[in-house]
């Protein structure tokens, strides 16, 4: 089978994935208990995905809520060959996330000790991102060391990293990102769109690497 | 826009699962989803490319009450009551949902259609209509069972575009217990399912409550029970 990342085989699967997925299709074939149990094993970190994104709490719990009765109603659509049960289920509550921030939202996301135009003292941006609790740069340090996708991460420029990070955890638009990095929107544009080829590039890379019988080394 | 350029659709595929594409944009991206392909597709790899990196985030149980909230949404009556048993997926409100949104799920004895003036039988026909996991393309399946129970035919009204390796696989879906497979089905044309692949007493309403076609690996399903999405399901009505 060519290279699709999809095309985990459910026996690759690690174990929670496997027990989500099983879940998942009691779930489409109506056990509510097993639902009950998807609930508990997945909504910490679906609502701290949700949390990310849109950071009042009432707004998270409601769009959580929106994304365990979408999933319920939605279960029997889940193709355990296409894709992890998981990544399903993260992708329905990014999507609420996201639609559920509007334009003007864009000002207090940072409660930031740094002032925004001040040139004289801004530290450097990679200190600014990293001061900000587990901010999304922290995060995505964390995530380099998960498999290949954390490998590929170092294939990115620290600008590339820092704009993929604030769109992709904080739910930032472009413009939003061009506004935190002070960077023009056309930059910015840039940096995220050549950040996600080369991601795409290197993890296609790596598939195939993976499947070789060794390395690459002696090609 | 072109989106079935594909250097586009991956284009727009990864900012919108990486969240950047908004707006208008973004509604206008998930009206077409369902009828582009190779939009969806693209889709899907950068919801496996990127969603691992979600694993880092550190979980936050949501509030307590969370849970009681999406039950009272899903199951109002009974999530009062509490002792929520569960319940076999033919009586699930999600499967019914795309079965029976539009049209009540029909089942038509054809007896009279065929004019048999027989000792037998009429032949029993189930409509499998196609469910929302199916998505908006599909029509109906149709499942004739000869009266005394020992031969199937099943024919889709319109040929179903299948992904290649999948195929459709037909399940007896009793009143109680597990589906059982009654074999795989032409996306094409009409499949003959001959007595020796039907269960005894098909016909009885104890055996079959429903029928059902769900998407499966080339070969049928490797577990005995559907694996993938149930793209048609009809009721059996006597």
């Amino acid at each position: 089978m060519s290279f699709a990342p999809q095309a985990t085989a459910p026996e690759d699967w690690g174990l929670r994935s496997r027990e989500l997925g099983r879940l998942l299709s009691r779930s489409a074939l109506g056990d509510r208990a097993a639902f009950k149990q998807l609930y508990d094993q997945s909504s910490s970190h679906l609502y701290a995905v949700i949390l990310r994104i849109q950071r009042d709490r009432n707004l998270a719990e409601d769009l959580l809520q929106e994304v365990y009765v979408n999933a319920w109603k939605a279960a029997a659509s889940f193709d355990a060959q296409r894709a992890q049960p998981l990544t399903w289920l993260t992708h329905i509550a990014r999507n609420k996330a996201i639609d559920s921030l509007r334009r003007a939202q864009s000002q207090p996301r940072f409660e930031s000790v740094h002032h925004e135009h001040d040139d004289d003292d801004r530290p450097d941006l990679d200190q600014r991102l990293v001061d900000e609790a587990p901010g999304p740069a922290a995060l995505l340090e964390r995530a380099c060391d998960a498999r290949q996708l954390g490998h590929c991460m170092q294939d990115l420029s620290a600008q590339q990293r820092q704009s993929v990070a604030l769109a992709f955890f904080d739910g930032l638009s472009h413009a939003e990102v061009a506004e935190h990095l002070c960077q023009p929107l056309g930059t910015v544009k840039s940096w995220v769109r050549r950040a996600l080829m080369t991601l795409k590039a290197c993890l296609e890379r790596a598939a195939r690497g993976d499947s070789a019988p060794d390395d690459a080394m002696g090609a | 826009m072109d989106y079935a350029r594909p250097v586009l659709a991956d284009a727009l595929a990864a900012q919108y699962v990486t969240g950047t594409l908004r707006g208008g944009a973004r509604r206008r991206f998930e009206t077409l989803l369902p009828g582009h392909p190779l939009l969806r597709a693209a889709v899907g790899d950068w919801r496996s490319r990127l969603m691992p990196l979600t694993s880092v985030v550190t979980p936050e149980p949501p509030p307590a009450g969370t849970w009681a909230r999406i039950e009272q949404q899903l199951w109002p009556k009974t999530a009062l009551a509490a002792a929520a048993a569960t319940q076999p997926w033919w009586r699930g409100l999600a499967f019914w949902r795309g079965a029976s949104g539009l049209a009540t799920v029909a089942a038509v004895g054809l007896g009279a259609l065929l004019a048999n003036p027989g000792p037998q039988a009429p032949p029993v026909v189930v409509v499998l209509q196609g469910t929302e996991a199916g998505g908006p393309a599909l029509t109906s399946i149709v499942a004739s069972v000869s009266g005394d129970g020992l031969s199937l035919v099943a024919q889709p009204l319109q040929p179903v575009a299948m992904a290649a390796g999948r195929t459709l696989e037909l399940w007896a879906v009793p009143p109680q217990g597990a589906p059982r497979s009654l074999g795989l089905i032409s996306a094409q044309g009409a499949t003959l399912i001959r007595r020796d692949k039907l269960p005894q007493a098909l016909l009885d309403q104890r055996n079959t409550a429903a029928l059902a076609v769900s998407i499966e690996p080339a070969g049928g399903s490797p577990t005995g029970a559907p694996t993938g999405p149930v793209v048609f399901a009809g009721k059996l009505q006597l």
